[in-house]
């Protein structure tokens, strides 16, 4: 009977329940399992323990991916959080037609699909033609070779990074700053406080909550970047990183690992080290949290 | 129309119970409100009559039959929810005809039927119309006129009129009444508001705590009260209820002392006093109590503040013991606090034994 | 100092705010829509304008980029592409929201055991990343021999926890008497969902379509491993192969190819902008 009453229930969950079963647990537990496993798809998989993650923890490739990852996100993540808010407040201080029209220029970037915007910027750093040196040009700067000196690459790539998420991040925090009540400003304008000084009183607190999913949000996407740079080296599953591995990014090197060298088996070792890594990042964000949240 | 019993029915959300034995009897055609302070069961008693509740023990008879393994569309109940709940993006016609359709009925059927239904209620102008275009009474009457559509045996309404300002209330008062009485239909209503109760039924019933206080006609309520919950959740402003001792009782008399806290007593006529019970609560109306001269029957007491309502003024003050008092009063202007006595009339006392349960006197 | 000179200093700085404001504003705005319009400068050029030939600030041959665009319409894989990304994106949305919005709609509104624990697991997988999914997946879909198909593109993308968060977040706002009325109007399980909470939930539902039509036009990673043929390249990788080192394509015309991709998400943006933003703005707020 009291099943019977539940079946209609279970009946319209099903097809969800089925398929996020299958294409969601059922891929992280075999991952997990093919995690200790020799295996290219085409013979047997043999079990090595924890090989796999030796491999990938020792190879020289991951060292780089690593370091390049953590110069990108100790840059990128505040530069771009930093630009969004900047734009958000910039935006919010316009109002009707302008802050409207201002809004939808600055958010234009996330319109494109990443795999273009990569492409588009390919063409404004070209050298010598590309209109960035262009620019540079006009100031009497020489040609730069962005995406081929290793030494810029990494900036080149933060540039498009910030110039593609800064829209986004900027939407949500307007949101943010629409539900800040006018009253807070007015008080703290009449406690005599300067325009600097309410964004670093009242805004920024009360978008406290905000900024943490932001931030916790960008944290873990800019781990996984992926589109942005394997297009600006025009990679492919052979060749990717760019010049001396400049822009070798983890998910990069387990997708080579996977698909070039066909070793699953460690690629998906890596894909448990890389979600190990967002788990301790995320967690860490949360006890910051926890801890700036006054009981 | 339809009889409609309810048998020993309980109900309890895990360990909480929310009704417990309740024993009801509506007959055809009866207008009966529940009315009860807030979480009392009111709406919990409605939803299990509807079957959007299940009860935990008891049964449900509609007409005889018992109804409690019946889907809730099929009981013959129709029910008008507080906040309408109409489909806000069907039109008034649609939503009147939407169970209809989900009948199955043919669409000249249900235009027919939602036809007839917006002639009693005065909404054809309004057919075309969505919920969101509609004024708070008539998307009353919109919900009003789904469930007449349905032809119901049992209409149920569920504090259906709070969402109303006062003055529209009084209106759908009296639209009630006279739907009531059109349709001379068995309808169940649910309020927290006693004037509304008073004003509605035929019977009422008084629930609190999950259990029913009293079930009669409004004014056997307020005059004959089964129990101090009653005598004080019926009538406003409401009843004054002052502590008592008993100092002696004959067959046809009782006397008490300390009424109110003050050293004045009162011999009262009561065939046949408990003479066991030696503390008793003394309920008396504001409009049975006098403002009068000090004298040996009357009980002292300090007025605060008074309510000048223009045709009565309600005078609050406190005992010598501290209970409140409220005293109507015909004439006069407050000229702040003063100290006067206040006698009561006879046959307006009720007497209550200390755990609420009404004190009667002996009929013959 | 006089109030006079206070006001009229108040006045000056306020004066530079909105200057800089204004100049700032601007500012941004060019460098977040100039690579778009340039784009759009080079593909709308008299042929024969050399590339190097910048700042492209407006276009000034629209004959020659309707050729382009036909070129590429007519004598290259783009329109085949075009045809499966637009398939891979409604089937998705398709799919997505009508699995999504039948789950949502008993999460959000009814009771039954397992609930609890199957909506937890759901919003758990919120937090784990694709990376540790995305190669285990593609075996799946490979034993399934799904690789190169539609089905493979679109069905292991159906089940998405963040659609079904979205639309159990406005489900939940659902009033409980409207259902409690449909019920007593005799409408079944189905009948409530189909009739009352699917309509009611149409505006989340169209944030959750256009959300979902972004992100599947511009999905790279899953049909690069899992579409590898020719046959059905997404527009993502056609893209990618007009703009690869060797590609022998003149830049006008990859930058055909560039803009062709842009314009259904563009005009999407165009009509649905308060939709989108609202939709980041939710998904945002509520995280």
């Amino acid at each position: 009977m009291n099943a019977r009453r539940h079946l209609p229930h279970y009946a319209m969950v099903l097809p969800f329940a089925l398929l996020f079963a299958a294409f969601f647990l059922y891929p992280i537990i075999s991952g997990f399992y093919y995690s200790f496993h020799d295996w290219n798809a085409a013979t047997e998989a043999r079990f090595i323990g924890l090989a796999n993650y030796e491999a990938v923890l020792k190879s020289r490739d991951f060292a780089r991916a690593m370091t390049n990852l953590g110069i990108y996100i100790a840059i990128t993540v505040p530069l771009g959080i930093a630009v969004a808010l900047a734009l958000a407040l910039l935006v919010d201080s316009f109002t009707g037609f302008w802050a409207n029209f201002f809004r939808s220029a600055f958010f234009l970037p996330v319109v494109l699909p990443a795999f273009l915007a990569a492409t588009i910027w390919r063409w404004m750093y070209a050298p010598n033609f590309g209109l960035v040196n262009m620019v540079l040009g006009w100031f009497g700067m020489p040609s730069v070779n962005f995406l081929n000196d290793t030494g810029t690459m990494l900036y080149a790539l933060i540039a498009v990074d910030v110039w593609v998420s800064a829209g986004f991040n900027m939407v949500i925090l307007l949101a943010g700053l629409k539900n800040i009540p006018q009253d807070l400003y007015e008080a703290a304008r009449l406690d005599g406080a300067s325009r600097l000084q309410q964004v670093r009183y009242v805004t920024i607190p009360m978008l406290a909550p905000i900024l943490f999913f932001v931030v916790t949000y960008g944290f873990i996407s800019a781990l996984q970047v992926f589109d942005v740079p394997w297009l600006l080296t025009g990679s492919s599953f052979t060749a990717y990183g760019g010049r001396r591995n400049a822009l070798l990014f983890p998910v990069m090197d387990m997708m080579g690992r996977a698909f070039g060298a066909v070793r699953f088996g460690e690629a998906t070792a890596y894909g448990f080290i890389l979600t190990f890594v967002i788990i301790l990042f995320t967690a860490v964000m949360f006890g910051l949290r926890a801890w700036r949240t006054p009981k | 129309m339809a009889e409609l019993e309810i048998k020993s029915v309980s109900k309890s959300f895990g360990s909480v119970g929310v009704l417990s034995d309740i024993n009801l009897k509506i007959a055809s055609g009866e207008f009966v409100v529940f009315v009860g302070p807030s979480g009392c069961g009111k709406s919990t008693l409605l939803r299990t009559i509807t079957g959007l509740e299940t009860e935990t023990a008891g049964d449900i008879f509609i007409d005889g039959k018992r109804v409690n393994d019946v889907d809730p569309a099929k009981r013959g109940t129709a029910m008008v929810f507080q906040s309408y709940a109409l489909y806000p993006h069907m039109t008034v016609a649609e939503n009147m005809g939407f169970g209809l359709k989900m009948a199955g009925e043919p669409k000249a059927i249900i235009r027919d039927k939602v036809g007839q239904a917006a002639a009693i209620l005065r909404l054809e102008k309004l057919l075309e119309r969505r919920p969101g275009q509609l004024s708070g009474g008539q998307k009353q009457r919109v919900a009003i006129g789904r469930a007449i559509v349905r032809n119901p045996k049992v209409f149920l309404f569920d504090e259906p009129l709070s969402n109303l300002d006062a003055e529209l209330r009084v209106q759908m008062r009296a639209e009630l009444i006279d739907l009531h009485r059109r349709l001379n239909a068995t309808m169940i209503y649910v309020t927290h508001d006693q004037v509304e109760a008073m004003t509605l039924a035929d019977r009422i019933v008084v629930l609190n705590g999950g259990i029913v206080q009293q079930f009669g006609r409004p004014l056997d309520l307020y005059d004959d009260p089964d129990n101090r919950f009653v005598a004080g959740f019926i009538g406003s402003p409401k009843m004054n209820f002052l502590d008592a001792v008993v100092l002696e009782s004959g067959p046809d008399h009782v006397t008490l002392g300390k009424i109110g806290g003050s050293d004045r007593s009162l011999r009262l006529p009561f065939r046949s006093f408990d003479p066991s019970i030696k503390q008793v609560v003394l309920g008396i109306r504001p409009e049975h109590a006098r403002l009068g001269e000090s004298g040996a029957d009357s009980v002292p007491v300090i007025i605060n503040f008074a309510e000048e309502l223009g045709d009565v003024t309600y005078l609050h003050g406190k005992t010598p013991g501290g209970s409140p008092m409220i005293i109507r009063s015909d004439k006069g202007r407050f000229g702040g606090q003063t100290d006067c006595h206040v006698a009561f009339d006879p046959g307006g006392i009720r007497l209550f034994d200390n755990d609420g349960r009404r004190l009667r006197a002996d009929r013959n | 100092m006089s109030s006079v000179t206070v006001n009229q200093a108040i006045v000056a700085e306020l004066y530079t705010w909105r200057f800089l404001k204004w100049v700032l504003a601007i500012c941004v705005a060019v460098v977040a829509v100039f690579p778009i319009w340039w784009m759009f400068n080079v593909v709308f050029a008299d042929p024969g304008t050399p590339v190097s030939i910048n700042p492209r600030l407006y276009p000034t041959s629209l004959s020659s980029g309707l050729s382009k665009i036909q070129i590429i319409l007519m004598e290259t894989p783009y329109l085949r592409a075009y045809f499966v990304t637009i398939g891979y994106a409604l089937l998705t949305i398709l799919g997505m929201l009508l699995i999504g919005s039948m789950a949502a709609f008993e999460f959000a509104l009814f009771d039954f055991p397992g609930k609890r624990l199957l909506f937890g697991l759901v919003m758990l997988s919120l937090m784990v990343p694709t990376v540790v999914t995305i190669i285990p997946t593609y075996l799946l879909v490979a034993e399934l021999g799904w690789l190169n198909t539609m089905q493979g593109l679109v069905v292991p993308g159906l089940a998405s926890a963040f659609g079904l968060f979205l639309l159990v977040q406005f489900m939940r706002t659902l009033p409980r008497e409207m259902i409690e009325a449909a019920r007593l109007d005799g409408a079944s399980h189905f009948k409530i969902y189909w009739y009352i909470a699917l309509p009611l939930s149409r505006n989340a539902m169209v944030t959750l379509a256009i959300l979902t039509f972004m992100k599947t036009w511009g999905n790279f990673a899953w049909p690069l491993i899992v579409a590898p043929k020719p046959e059905i390249y997404t527009v993502g990788q056609v893209v990618g192969l007009f703009n690869a080192p060797f590609s022998h394509q003149t830049v006008d015309v990859v930058m055909t190819a560039n803009l062709l991709a842009v314009l259904p998400p563009l005009l999407f943006f165009l009509i649905f902008q308060r939709k989108i933003v609202e939709g980041i703005a939710m998904s945002g707020s509520k995280g």
